[in-house]
């Protein structure tokens, strides 16, 4: 949880730097940057999403390839799927609890160094994906671009995974593994609050 | 011949007609109202002030200026098919409207915005929108200097970009160019020389006129096609071993010019170093910004394994030549002209 | 001499009117920097053009040089004619249904690293070329400006695809590609929720 506040608002400020410099000569673009700007933001500000893209890495970097590149490629697809759903509005229960539990799930695989069959292994995010993109790709306000706000999301969630990728890079030490399995542990037990939290 | 260019003139007309009244029909109901400012004398400015009729009615907006301020004659009306169009001269006194808040009381009962555009004799130019939940716009009093750096880089990207006859020299430049370290130093030189006359001329201390410069840069163009060709031939020459020198001495040209477009951008009263510093950075962005494009295409069209054929590969140099020679033609007769 | 002074007031006036003629116009934007630019900075500035495109340039490289080139020559001058048919047509349509689908496709071929024949994909430029080209034309209105703007938009994306096309042909690294084919998965997800927007919109 301590680095998300400097990451955010470093994100932020890259963003708005890159955006500044865009919508400079084109004025009539603005709201439809500020649909990106939405979008990017919207996975980065709920912390339960958060943790849950972040341990798709983690733990796609702990099982080496192949699953290093199937779980980030399979992930945004079946999210969206879970969007395109939620936009139909077909109603899927407990979404809320869906987050969560993937949080403590994934977490979980983390810490335990899980190494399931890759079949299962894309099933099981598959699985959680859905719920994310139902509660999360579905939240565009009104007059923004439908377009801009669906990059934004999905490359929010990408550079949310490469970044777990990133930190999983510590694997090939002995205290890196070490340090993974603490951090998979970590975002577990944020499950578990969030499941809490949701229950409560 | 003259009922040719009648009948075009009818066509163009009604085309621009069609062209104009057809996305106007579908227009939305909400256009905006124009307020332009332009200061014509410290202190002193006209004001241009546009508000839209809708179904036959006057948009209910006012324009209201600062107290304290005169007018320096009557005002103007004039009655459009779509709108009203008012002019005003006035005078704000030596403080000018800096600072000052400009209102457009009953703007806050519509659904539409008034755009304003500012034009001060500094260079400053801002635009603003006033909106129903702010019916008004403030004159901002100065530019912080980061903003003036902005203003003044993107200038510089902007005219280095629009400037076909500066990036023509470039790119004869790079044609000539054999390898890397030829290329680095080519280019540097020229970056060197502008910026020496740029910096001369921006401070006052040189000036180059108008026309004979542009007649001299259009010539620098021209020097670089017969050069282009003989690099082909497998000739060599002073310029083809030494492109450097003639990109240091023709860049010192090439900085008049860019001074003329600064100036014509408007200097600002105190902060001349940096607008200048600012828009020589724009200058060299824009200008490595396409040297990098074209190393670019030129190594993708390898990569692609395009084998172009005969007459796209002289196109390059022939454009340069061309264009140089079209130019010097050109600038020169103007040259004459005002000569006489 | 031109001044730069009277470009940006151009620009600005240019965006007043295109206010106030309403969303019929706000197709076009004006740089003030002339028709080229004008329609370079069109494509530049709009997603659902520049993606699709930008999606079969990395499809072109993954397949090759040959590839590459086909698609290089194939993409801007389908679209310059899809431009040129559109220009006479004044209504616009802003459904973002058709956009969406292209990105799902062509998002889908690049993650999929599909083994598609050159036919196929030169059949794929041309047609997506004609559509978003056309959809670009119409709103742009008849005139030399335009078909200026309309060269100045071809030769973008002309560059962008020689560019892209050739940089994924130079990658040969294992985890490059994937990267590449990570990008299309990217792609194919953004156009499969614009599916769902445009699907709810309707």
């Amino acid at each position: 949880m301590k680095t998300r506040l400097p990451l955010r608002s470093a994100l932020a400020v890259a963003l708005m730097a890159t955006l500044w410099a865009q919508t400079a000569g084109a004025h009539l673009l603005k709201g439809e940057a500020s649909g990106f700007l939405t979008g990017f933001l919207h996975p980065i500000s709920g912390a339960d999403h958060m943790l849950a893209m972040i341990a798709v890495g983690l733990w796609g970097a702990q099982l080496g390839a192949p699953a290093l590149w199937v779980l980030p490629v399979a992930f945004p697809l079946v999210m969206a799927m879970g969007g395109v759903l939620g936009l139909l509005g077909v109603p899927i229960p407990g979404v809320e609890y869906g987050i969560a539990a993937s949080a403590v799930m994934l977490g979980a695989a983390v810490a335990f160094e899980l190494r399931p069959p890759i079949v299962v292994a894309g099933v099981l995010v598959g699985f959680f994906a859905i719920f994310h993109g139902h509660a999360h790709g579905t939240e565009r306000p009104p007059g923004q671009s439908a377009l801009l706000y669906s990059m934004g999301f999905v490359i929010a969630t990408g550079c949310l995974h490469a970044l777990g990728i990133g930190i999983g890079a510590v694997h090939r030490w002995s205290w890196g593994q070490k340090l993974l399995r603490a951090s998979g542990a970590m975002v577990a037990a944020g499950g578990v609050f969030f499941l809490w939290r949701a229950a409560a | 011949m003259n009922r040719f260019r009648c009948s075009a003139c009818w066509l163009l007309t009604v085309l621009a007609v069609l062209l104009v009244a057809i996305p106007a029909a579908m227009a939305h109901e909400s256009r905006p109202a124009y307020l332009e400012i332009q200061e014509t004398a410290p202190g002193q400015y006209t004001l241009l002030w546009r508000t839209p009729m809708m179904a036959g009615r006057r948009l209910p907006v006012v324009l209201r200026v600062p107290d304290g301020i005169r007018g320096l004659r009557e005002p103007v009306v004039q009655s459009l098919s779509d709108s009203i169009l008012e002019r005003r001269w006035i005078d704000a006194g030596p403080q000018g409207l800096a600072g000052k808040r400009i209102e457009f009381p009953g703007l806050q009962f519509t659904i539409t915005d008034a755009l304003v555009r500012v034009e001060l004799l500094d260079g400053r130019t801002m635009q603003m929108i006033a909106r129903p939940s702010q019916p008004w716009v403030e004159i901002a009093a100065s530019q912080p200097w980061w903003q003036v750096m902005g203003t003044y880089t993107v200038e510089g990207v902007r005219h280095i970009l629009f400037g076909a006859d500066h990036l023509l020299f470039v790119l004869g430049l790079l044609l000539l160019v054999k390898d890397g370290w030829m290329l680095v130093k080519t280019i540097t030189a020229f970056t060197i020389a502008h910026s020496i006359t740029l910096a001369i001329a921006t401070f006052g201390y040189a000036s180059a006129p108008a026309l004979p410069l542009n007649a001299a840069i259009a010539l620098s163009i021209l020097f670089l096609g017969p050069e282009i060709v003989r690099s082909w031939r497998g000739e060599t020459s002073f310029t083809i071993r030494h492109p450097w020198v003639v990109a240091f001495a023709f860049g010192l040209l090439h900085g008049f010019g860019f001074a003329t477009a600064l100036t014509d951008a408007g200097l600002p009263r105190g902060d001349l170093p940096l607008a200048l510093l600012s828009f020589n950075i724009g200058v060299e962005i824009g200008q490595l910004a396409f040297v990098a494009l074209i190393l670019a295409l030129a190594r993708s069209f390898q990569v692609l394994e395009i084998h172009w054929p005969r007459w796209v590969q002289v196109l390059p140099g022939y454009t340069v030549g061309a264009l140089g020679a079209f130019w010097t033609l050109q600038r020169v007769a103007l040259l004459v002209g005002a000569l006489r | 001499m031109r001044t730069a002074r009277s470009a940006g007031t151009r620009a600005f006036v240019a965006l007043a009117v295109a206010l106030s003629c309403g969303p019929a116009r706000a197709h076009l934007n004006s740089t003030g920097m002339g028709p080229i630019y004008d329609g370079l900075t069109h494509f530049l500035m709009s997603p659902e053009d520049l993606v699709p495109a930008l999606a079969l340039a990395l499809l072109a490289g993954l397949r090759g040089a040959a590839y590459g080139r086909r698609a290089l020559f194939t993409l801007p001058a389908a679209w310059l004619l899809g431009i040129l048919c559109g220009l006479a047509v004044t209504t616009t349509s802003t459904t973002t249904l058709g956009p969406a689908i292209w990105f799902l496709v062509l998002g889908g071929l690049v993650l999929a690293d599909a083994k598609l024949s050159l036919r196929a994909m030169t059949t794929l430029a041309v047609l997506l070329g004609l559509v978003h080209g056309y959809f670009n034309g119409t709103g742009m209105g008849l005139s030399a400006p335009s078909i200026i703007a309309a060269l100045g938009l071809a030769a973008a994306v002309f560059v962008l695809v020689v560019l892209v096309a050739a940089l994924v042909v130079t990658l040969r690294a294992h985890w490059a590609r994937i990267a590449v084919r990570v990008g299309g998965s990217w792609i194919a997800a953004s156009g499969l929720l614009m599916l769902g927007w445009s699907i709810r919109g309707s």
